[in-house]
Parts: C-alpha cells; sequence; structure tokens
C-alpha cells in the first residue's frame, strides 16, 4: 500500500538523523517502486538490486540533504535510483534492439509514458506531451524510458545525429514552456 | 566555459534529467551543479516534472537480500536473522526496545535485551548491550531450539588489562549467579550451547549480568569483579 509524502518525510527525518528503523520503514515504503523502475530501465534483475543497494546507501547517507524543493521524497529517491541506472546503462551499453525499441514507442500505442500521462496528478504533464509532434514526444521517451544517449537515439529512429540532437532539444524546450507556465 | 544563459541552463538541466547528457558533459555539468544553485533548482525542476513519468513503472518487491546486503555493508554490526524470520520492520520494533530500558545497577552502562517470541520451535532472543554513549558493545543472539547463545563483540567493548576478562552471568530467579561465558572483545564472536535448565532459567529469570574476572574467568564459579553490566529481559 502506498505511504504518504508526508509520512516519508518523516522516515527521511528520522534516518537523517541515524534512526535505522526510520530507515528500514523507508526502505520497505519505497523500494519496489523504485526497483520496478530499474528493471524497466536496466533489464537486468542484477544489475537493477546493485543499483538499488547503491540508491539505498546514498539515502542513508544523504537523508539530511532532502528539502522540499525537491520534490516528495519519493521524487527525490527515484531521482538518486534513476541516475545510478543511467550510470550502469552508460557502463555497458544495453543490448535491446533499437528497431524493437522503435517499434514499441513509434505506433502510438499505450507506452509508459501515455500511461505515466493517464495517473492523477499528471493531468499537466499529460496535456503538455500531448501538444509535443510525435517525433519530439518519442525521441524524449525513449530518452527517458530506456537511457537512450543521443547516437542510440540517432541509431533506433534512423535519424542523423544532429537531427536527432536537435529534436530532442526542441522537445525538452516546449516540454518545459508548457509544464513552467 | 560555464553556461551563463538562463536558456542554455534549461536545456543541459532538462538533457541531465532525460538522461542525454552524457560522459565529460554529464560530469562538467554535475560541477557546475555543486557550484550553482540556479542551476540545481533547474534540475530539480525537471525532477519534480517528470516525477509522473517514474510512476509509471510497475513497482516490484525486490528481494530480500537487496536489504540484508544493505544493512550489512551499512551496519556491519546488525545481527543476521535467519532468511524464513527477515522482516526489517519487525526487527527493528525489536530493536527499538532498547530504549525503553530503565537504567540498570550501574548507573553508567546498561544492557538491553529483547525478547522476539516467534513460532515455538524457532524462539529466538535478540539481546543488545550498550555502553553510557548509548553505542552497541555486545550483541547477543540466542535460539532456543537450538539452545544456542551467540555472542558478538562489536568496536565500542572496551578493552581490560591483559589479566581480565568480561565474564557473563545468568542470574536465575533464585538460586546463585550461574556462569554462561568469557564474552569475546575484538570483534570476536562466540557461540555456546546452554543446557536445557539453563534455557529454562533464562526465560524464566530474564537477568543476564557481565562482571569484570581475572584473565580466564571467576576462579570461584561465582562473580568476583565488579558487575559492569546488569539487565533484565524484555518480553515482547
Amino acid at each position: 500500500m502506498p505511504v504518504s509524502s508526508d509520512k516519508l518525510v518523516v522516515f527521511l527525518a528520522k534516518t537523517a538523523q541515524g534512526d535505522r528503523k526510520a530507515f528500514a520503514d523507508l526502505y520497505q515504503s519505497t523500494s519496489s517502486v523504485l526497483y520496478g523502475m530499474c528493471l524497466n530501465l536496466l533489464r537486468n534483475r542484477e544489475e537493477a538490486q546493485d543499483v538499488l543497494q547503491e540508491a539505498y546507501i546514498q539515502v542513508w547517507h544523504h537523508a539530511g540533504e532532502y528539502h522540499v524543493d525537491r520534490g516528495t521524497p519519493m521524487t527525490w529517491i527515484m531521482s538518486i535510483g534513476r541516475y545510478r541506472c543511467l550510470d550502469a546503462l552508460r557502463r555497458r551499453r544495453h543490448d535491446s534492439t533499437y528497431d524493437e525499441v522503435e517499434h514499441d514507442y513509434a505506433d502510438d500505442s499505450m507506452g509508459p509514458m501515455t500511461e505515466a500521462a493517464s495517473m492523477k496528478d499528471s493531468q499537466r504533464l499529460s496535456a503538455c506531451l500531448q501538444e509535443l509532434n510525435t517525433e519530439y514526444r518519442s525521441s524524449i521517451e525513449m530518452a527517458y524510458f530506456r537511457g537512450f544517449s543521443h547516437q542510440e537515439l540517432a541509431t533506433a529512429t534512423g535519424q542523423p545525429l544532429g537531427t536527432t540532437k536537435s529534436r530532442v532539444r526542441r522537445g525538452l524546450d516546449l516540454l518545459r514552456r508548457c509544464l513552467g507556465s | 566555459m560555464k553556461p551563463d544563459h538562463i536558456e542554455r541552463n534549461h536545456a543541459l538541466a532538462a538533457e541531465y534529467v532525460v538522461g542525454t547528457l552524457q560522459g565529460k558533459a554529464r560530469l562538467r555539468f554535475e560541477r557546475w551543479m555543486m557550484d550553482s544553485s540556479k542551476l540545481r533548482r533547474q534540475v530539480w525542476f525537471w525532477e519534480r516534472r517528470l516525477q509522473p513519468f517514474n510512476e509509471s513503472f510497475a513497482a516490484v518487491p525486490p528481494p530480500k537480500d537487496v536489504w540484508q546486503t544493505v544493512e550489512k555493508r551499512l551496519f556491519p554490526d546488525a545481527v543476521e536473522q535467519p532468511e524464513t524470520m527477515w522482516d526489517p520492520v519487525s526487527m527493528w520494533d525489536k530493536v527499538r526496545l532498547w530504549r525503553w530500558t530503565t537504567a540498570m545497577a550501574t548507573a553508567a552502562l546498561m544492557v538491553m535485551l529483547v525478547w522476539a517470541p516467534t513460532a515455538p520451535e524457532q524462539t529466538a532472543y535478540l539481546g543488545v548491550v550498550q555502553n553510557q554513549q548509548a553505542e552497541p558493545v555486545w550483541l547477543v543472539n540466542t535460539s532456543a531450539r537450538e539452545h544456542q547463545l551467540t555472542l558478538k563483540a562489536l568496536p565500542a567493548v572496551s578493552n581490560v588489562g591483559l589479566d581480565q576478562d568480561y565474564e557473563l552471568w545468568l542470574l536465575p530467579s533464585s538460586g546463585a549467579p550461574v556462569s554462561l561465558a568469557i564474552m569475546p572483545t575484538g570483534g570476536a564472536e562466540l557461540r555456546i550451547q546452554l543446557s536445557n535448565d539453563q534455557v529454562r532459567e533464562l526465560i524464566e529469570s530474564r537477568s543476564l549480568a557481565i562482571s569484570l574476572e581475572p584473565k580466564g574467568g571467576s576462579p570461584t564459579g561465582q562473580p568476583t569483579g565488579p558487575v559492569v553490566y546488569q539487565t533484565r529481559l524484555i518480553e515482547l
């Protein structure tokens, strides 16, 4: 059952003071979500578990650095995990085939992003995504959900590297202008 | 050169969070972030705004040994729990009881033991001996089923003279103290076998004491030195 952000804030605050029980509570409340994300990004259980370990060790050591500007505790923890997943991806260059990925996302079916956008509290993101054209949206989507580099995106979409970079940049710029309003 | 244009900063922050900022550019950006609160805030903006993406992933409970490894790495002094009994929350619920104990025979030092009843054949006891600074000094772990008592010395154990040892005593409800073991020091772990009587007494009296004795333990079979730790077991 999801734990409220208020409760997670308490767990984090206590964790920052060295409270191991609170840390265990925090782990129990958040690790499934983080592990799910890591599995999706890394497609490898062992690596996902390694990332999970490293992420929570970082959470323990840096719990005191959390503050409200970082979003909810979940946002903060997920960001820690996400960057570690991206690092892991860089280290090994994942082997999922670009054709497959492109197919997954080029057909406008219900991809992770669309599902995300349909969730409560994400109407704004959803609305902004809808405003992006398909090229921009799928570039951002592949980068975010697969951890693709510009080069990998270029390979996956069959576009020149320069075009791919421009698409990502332009797409994110449009997204920010919409989200930031 | 550091980014100094707001649009450029936004673009870099976005690509940092999305992940397309890579290699040296990523490392450089991380260094800039350390210097620039403005840049950090822009990164946080994207992290917050894109959080719904993260929530779209299906939650998958990780294997239990991930937590065990995290614990082992962060708290090497933590007591290992058998796989079947592991549960981070219930374990810490037990350990939290350390704080409920009141001062014991010696004003300066405390021992707190936690009794964790589970299935009868798996009854286990977890004990933590803390010093005045509330640092764990020894871990005491027992299994009634196996009649075993495991004593693990932690770094906070005070050194004793070469000619001294800490000795652990069971204090029965009536009668004289029963010597259980010489407490290990220097990070060592000691496992001893308890008799049926000792297990029964331990559960009944719930009282333990540690005294300072001549090397090798009391020559008389009864405490001869000062009792430096004493406690009662706490029943959950």
